[in-house]
């Protein structure tokens, strides 16, 4: 799901940058409102590194495995840190690893990041339930991992069909993407449980990280 | 795991002496320029100001194509797919296969912007200490939060890394084998994500009484903490530098903006 350089019209790079500064923005705002502010960033960066790592565990899926993008965990354990933290994720495996660019990284961290705020907003309702029931850590667990996937699919797929160049079979194009937005729809219950299952051994091992 | 970018930091050439805000600046203009171009007549100019670069940036080709490797999976999957699948005007036909024009000047444009953006980036991270180009973008006015965490973050992730190691071959030592899906598989991976996460948690508590007791939080407001650090000073070389690269790059903006005009 990361977008490398040299696809995308220089526009839509342009775009994902202002739009990522002003997720940046919001979540940067959001982040000084907070009275512990700055006793949060050690925790906030230490948990960056740790998805960055965890993205790295792979899952048997015979015949092959696959790793999963967490965005949806993160914004429920990080809530407002989480944009910065995909940005610097995405930032890190773009100048290390080379997977997706600079030039999209602002595209990147837009599709990545706006669905884990959302995932994040919706962990939250599940104090509608009560929030530390455990049944509704697992139910809001598994909406917000499903969400964070599933918005990300949904912004790569709008992306994509968007910028097929006009003198291209447009048709052959479309098919090829929506076969493949559709072979995300598994990995996106696989992410949800997954979430959901991380979220209750920390609800049960450390709840205190599932705090708002 | 995670293999060295900078491992060439230390070698000494223009680039490597370049001042890290100008190179910044610079190279990203550049690699916009290039991200702007549609013409193929373009593309043998930009593999020749590649091409310089990264030969004056002194560093081996072999460290360029390990770090092409992965991303190759990409350039290969573009180019073996693109010209067959995509456009309507027929080049030649092989076999069953039909090679389109469209694709084909996609598929070229794509791959060479993509080597090309790559290598520049290489050469952009590989020539300062990574410490280097943080502290560089901390000094370009990068917010203080974003750059305290990228720092913490990086001084941590090789330490995270090596513990997942760790933990799988622990697994791994007492039976676990992740080759089949099923939930008990879920459960045990989900519990090493968690476990990793609550373990950071910890640590990160500690972090933070260790980085108070040595004065950071005790600004007024919440300034870079690690700002003092930064002590880069530009020459007039940097900036002429920097005025070079600039004018590259809107060269190639103002030959596309003209190939466009002429073929429109």
């Amino acid at each position: 799901m990361h977008i490398p350089d040299g696809i995308l019209p220089i526009t839509i790079s342009a775009a994902g940058y202002a739009t990522s500064g002003a997720a940046t923005w919001y979540s940067l705002r959001k982040i000084g409102q907070k009275e512990d502010a700055q006793a949060s960033i050690p925790k906030a960066s230490l948990l960056t590194a740790v998805f960055f790592v965890a993205s790295w565990i792979h899952i048997p899926v015979p015949p092959t495995s696959v790793h999963l993008v967490l965005n949806g965990l993160l914004g429920a354990v990080l809530g407002y840190y989480a944009f910065p933290a995909i940005l610097i994720g995405l930032f890190f495996q773009a100048v290390m690893f080379q997977h997706g660019g600079l030039t999209t990284l602002g595209v990147n961290a837009t599709m990545m990041g706006v669905p884990a705020l959302l995932a994040f907003f919706v962990f939250r309702l599940r104090r509608v339930v009560g929030k530390d029931r455990r049944w509704g850590v697992g139910v809001f667990g598994f909406l917000a991992g499903a969400t964070g996937l599933g918005v990300a699919a949904l912004i790569a797929w709008g992306l994509l069909v968007a910028t097929i160049p006009a003198h291209l079979d447009a048709e052959a194009e479309r098919a090829s993407i929506y076969a493949l937005t559709l072979a995300h729809m598994p990995l996106i219950v696989l992410e949800g449980i997954f979430t959901a299952l991380v979220a209750l051994f920390l609800h049960r091992v450390k709840p205190e990280l599932l705090k708002d | 795991m995670i293999d060295g970018l900078d491992r060439y930091a230390c070698l000494d050439s223009s680039l490597h002496r370049w001042d890290p805000r100008c190179k910044f600046v610079g190279l990203i203009a550049l690699m916009f320029a290039f991200s702007f171009v549609q013409d193929l007549r373009l593309l043998p100019a930009m593999l020749a100001v590649t091409s310089g670069l990264y030969a004056a940036s002194r560093m081996p080709l072999a460290f360029l194509l390990t770090r092409l490797r992965t991303p190759a999976v990409f350039v290969v999957v573009v180019a073996t797919l693109l010209p067959f699948i995509s456009g309507t005007t027929v080049i030649a036909r092989i076999g069953p296969l039909i090679l389109r024009q469209e694709g084909t000047v996609a598929m070229a444009l794509i791959v060479v912007k993509f080597i090309s953006i790559l290598t520049i980036s290489l050469v952009l991270f590989g020539t300062a200490p990574f410490l280097t180009t943080i502290k560089a973008l901390q000094a370009l006015g990068l917010p203080p939060i974003l750059g305290d965490m990228t720092l913490l973050a990086y001084r941590y992730l090789y330490e995270i890394g090596n513990d997942l190691e760790t933990m799988e071959r622990a697994m791994g030592l007492r039976g676990f084998r992740a080759r089949r899906f099923s939930s008990h598989t879920l459960d045990v991976l989900a519990s090493l994500a968690g476990t990793m996460l609550v373990r950071s948690y910890e640590q990160s508590e500690r972090v933070y009484k260790a980085m108070t007791l040595r004065g950071y939080g005790h600004s007024p407001r919440p300034r870079a903490q690690f700002h003092r650090m930064v002590c880069i000073r530009a020459h007039f070389r940097d900036w002429a530098g920097l005025a070079g690269v600039f004018l590259v790059a809107a060269s190639f903006v103002a030959m596309e903006i003209w190939l466009r005009g002429l073929g429109g």
